[in-house]
């Protein structure tokens, strides 16, 4: 489908444009390793202390951490460069490059960037992810992989809705950028599941800052512990959101080219 | 002499002040990740101690209330960010300005610094406030330690800046500062007493801890506010401030010279 | 006589700068993952010359020409890879606090004013940096006003300035502290005709009036014309000409340019001069500057003219043509 080959296009240009900068692929890696350690040495600690977090043991919650570097990597991939690139194309006045293209703006702008070496963080997830089922000693039946699947990409849409409607914002407020670091600094909260903090905590991470559906429900799905309501949820909250987010960008773009003509 | 220094710093201050002012939406932003980080380390260790009984090393839950309310306010006063600015300065010719200028350029930083952790002030006291409000921290402190407490913020600030800002000169060196400081920031989180009270940490973890300097950064005082260390170690933990800070000083002084020699080099 | 002392020295500077190579292609961007070639730049090759005390002295070149690497490490910016300079008896790679006190370093496209506030407050910090008398300062602040004619622009927010207003700002910024060495880099840069002749006459009249020396660079040939009566000429890091304006003017740029607009343009041309370029409905002719009156008189005089301008050769040319110049071109 065309949509697919301007994917590949988009991240092929952007493949050739990382390899320019070597530094780049080894300071990922660097990255990526001390974020394992800290993830890896925090559980060591807690687990010091105490046989289960919140009813979550630590193989389990080595999965969750799997899924927070996954969703991370993914985010970081491609949604979190396009938004940023979106914001300061406005900022600088380029949008008109890519409004002028004959493809879907939204489309064109969510996939136009990407951070190649974030590969490094997804497949550490993953990596993390089969650890944590061996350790588990589960295998997961074709079920619980579709579910985890489902979840996942629900989440992922949530993600998605959630960066371009803070994105969609700076059609009005051309400063924001900063808003794109509540997010980054919400998401650390991820690390842990959600289930642990106090209601009105879990309130916010649920429907504020979206990271209970980004990182505790796919988890959810690999330990055995998601429900057919969560998911159903998820899957849910990701429809209205998609929605509701495409309607803002329409509007966010009326309001832009009204401006400028 | 110490006249012109003192008229230069409040000039340097208010300067700064009126700047920074102007972008107190976006710091206080910044802010976000002081208030939260301890909030959620505190609800993980409040949770490990439901499930184990009720305490973790005699740490009940409005302990750790206490100790991370404490740690907000310690990590307010003693943090740096001016590894992350150098990259930009040095590339966008500030850094050039200011050696024009008959005045080390550390000083707009550390006026920088000080100005900014007055202004966010108004952040802090009400995410303080509220903290108090939803955590109920406990405090049993002896008032000789809570007078100790101050000095002692107030050189592990010093001493974190000389550390940050020798470390941002990396960026005379390198673009890829991210690297280094990511170091630096995981360090402190293991290190200081952040991701848990350092009593709390495996054995070997604690060794690491004694042996860097970043305990003396901010688990230190707030071990003192809270009245959790021994009379007798107080003044051996004064002098280990001293200490790092004297080394800490020499250090800067290599690494700045060499800088200013690789800046003359390479024309930034 | 007592010969004024040298405010600037400068013997054998030489400044070279490694560059990496980097080539097209994925297979070379993946081989640069391992391997990197690099060659040797030099920006500045071997120059010596000096300044007297109030000197104003303009540096002419094209954009890389080492104008501003030469300045940069006049003001202590950069070192010099070898060779000596010495500015006001200091080594300004030293960075002393006494040399860094009695200089100024302005450099076009940068700024030294804090960006969000009036200038007026930078002006305050500056005070304090350089430390300034009180009384002085009211004083040198009050002469930089009347000259620069900065009226109200002192109390708006630098960001609120245009171009212009900001380099007057910044250069007044610069001078608070009386410096007596002046180094103005592309000063001019950007701005319109009338603000460019507004900063031309302000150092102008700083030199007469302070006597402070002057070393500006730029590659407007206007700003050295009004300014300098001695001009040097840089190209590929070598100084090509040293000495008196008008003689390089005289000896390098004999010509002038007639651009003429005409109904025919394919008309023999070879008794007015040469021609340089021929398109429909003009012609552009190289004349020697002493037959420029009586070319102008006779094209006029017997061909249809639409229009007629004479303009002097761009100062570029000049310059290459000092280039081509065997030795003898050398002051």
């Amino acid at each position: 489908m065309r949509y697919f080959k301007l994917i590949r296009l988009y991240f092929r240009i952007g493949v050739l444009n990382e390899l320019e900068y070597r530094a780049n692929f080894f300071v990922q890696i660097f990255q990526t390793v001390l974020g394992l350690l800290t993830a890896l040495g925090g559980l060591a600690v807690i687990f010091e202390h105490t046989g289960d977090l919140g009813g979550w043991r630590s193989d389990e919650l080595l999965a969750l951490v799997g899924v927070y570097f996954l969703v991370g990597g993914l985010i970081g991939f491609v949604i979190q460069p396009s938004m940023q690139r979106l914001m300061m194309d406005v900022r600088t006045g380029t949008l008109d490059f890519m409004l002028t293209k004959p493809e879907d703006a939204q489309f064109i702008a969510s996939i136009r960037q990407v951070e190649m070496w974030k590969l490094v963080d997804i497949a550490l997830g993953v990596g993390l992810l089969v650890v944590a089922l061996a350790r588990l000693g589960r295998v997961m039946d074709v079920a619980q992989v579709l579910g985890f699947g489902v979840a996942l990409l629900a989440g992922a849409a949530i993600v998605y809705s959630f960066w371009l409607m803070l994105a969609t914002l700076v059609f009005w407020f051309v400063r924001v950028d900063n808003i794109l670091v509540i997010f980054q600094t919400m998401y650390e909260a991820g690390r842990w599941p959600v289930t642990i903090y106090p209601g009105w905590m879990q309130v916010m991470l649920t429907f504020l800052v979206p990271v209970a559906f980004a990182v505790t429900v796919p988890s959810q799905a690999v330990v055995g512990r998601l429900t057919l309501q969560i998911l159903m949820g998820a899957l849910g909250v990701a429809a209205l959101m998609l929605f509701v987010s495409r309607r803002f960008w329409r509007i966010g773009i009326r309001h832009y080219s009204g401006a400028s003509a | 002499m110490i006249g012109l220094w003192a008229r230069y710093y409040r000039a340097q201050i208010k300067l700064s002040l009126a700047v920074q002012f102007q972008y107190r939406v976006a710091m206080a932003i910044w802010m976000l990740d002081i208030v939260l980080s301890p909030m959620i380390y505190l609800v993980v260790w409040t949770t490990v101690a439901q499930s184990s009984g009720g305490t973790v090393n005699g740490f009940t839950p409005s302990d750790f209330a206490a100790y991370y309310t404490v740690l907000m306010i310690v990590q307010h006063i003693t943090q740096i960010w001016h590894m992350w600015e150098y990259e930009y300065l040095i590339r966008e010719g500030g850094m050039a300005q200011r050696l024009l200028r008959p005045l080390h350029p550390i000083n707009e930083d550390i006026s920088q610094n000080i100005s900014y952790k007055i202004l966010m002030l108004m952040v802090l006291i009400p995410a303080v406030l509220l903290f108090v409000l939803l955590f109920r921290p406990a405090f049993h402190t002896p008032l000789w330690s809570a007078l100790a407490f101050i000095p002692a913020v107030l050189m592990g600030a010093a001493l974190a800046f000389v550390i940050g800002w020798t470390l941002a000169m990396a960026a005379f060196w390198t673009t890829r500062i991210v690297a280094i400081n990511s170091l630096y920031f995981t360090a402190m989180l293991f290190f200081a007493g952040y991701l848990a009270p350092l009593d709390l940490l495996p054995r070997f973890m604690q060794m690491i801890a004694g042996v860097l300097p970043f305990r003396w950064m901010m688990s230190f005082p707030v071990e003192l506010a809270l009245g959790r260390v021994a009379p007798e170690a107080v003044l051996g933990g004064f002098a280990a401030q001293a200490l790092w800070i004297v080394f800490g000083v020499l250090v800067l002084r290599r690494v700045w010279k060499a800088a200013v020699r690789r800046f003359s080099s390479v024309g930034g | 006589m007592s010969a004024s002392k040298s405010a600037v020295v400068i013997q054998n500077l030489r400044k070279t700068y490694q560059v990496h190579e980097r080539e097209a292609g994925l297979g070379a961007a993946l081989r640069s993952l391992v391997s990197r070639k690099s060659r040797d730049v030099k920006a500045v090759d071997s120059i010596s010359f000096s300044v007297d005390m109030g000197e104003m002295v303009g540096f002419l070149g094209p954009n890389g020409a080492g104008k501003t690497t030469t300045l940069k490490m006049l003001s202590g910016l950069l070192y010099p890879t070898s060779g000596e300079a010495r500015v006001l008896g200091y080594v300004p790679s030293r960075r002393e606090r006494a040399f860094l006190s009695q200089m100024t370093l302005v450099m076009g496209q940068r700024n030294q004013l804090v960006w969000d506030i009036p200038a007026i407050d930078s002006f305050e910090l500056n005070r304090e940096v350089y430390r300034v008398p009180v009384a002085q300062y009211k004083q040198t602040l009050d002469e930089l006003v009347e000259l620069l004619d900065l009226g109200k622009l002192l109390t708006k927010p630098v960001r609120n300035l245009s171009l212009g207003e900001r380099m007057k700002c910044e250069i007044a910024g610069a001078l608070l502290h009386r410096p007596r060495v002046l180094f103005l880099d592309e000063p001019t840069i950007g701005l319109d005709v009338t603000m460019q002749r507004r900063i031309r006459l302000f150092v102008a009249e700083y030199n007469r009036r302070y006597g402070a020396t002057v070393l500006l660079t730029s590659h407007y040939m206007a700003d050295v014309e009004a300014l300098c009566k001695r001009v040097v000429v840089i190209h590929h890091g070598s100084i090509l000409f040293d000495g008196d304006l008008t003689a390089l003017v005289e000896r390098f740029s004999p010509h002038k340019t007639i651009h003429v607009k005409l109904a025919d343009e394919n008309q023999d041309f070879g008794a007015y001069g040469e021609v340089i370029s021929r398109e429909e409905g003009q012609v552009v002719l190289r004349v020697p500057k002493a037959d420029t009156a009586r070319v102008t008189g006779q094209l006029l005089a017997n061909m249809e003219i639409h229009d007629l301008t004479v303009e002097d050769t761009p100062i570029d040319e000049v310059i290459e043509q000092v280039f081509a110049q065997p030795k003898e071109g050398r002051a």
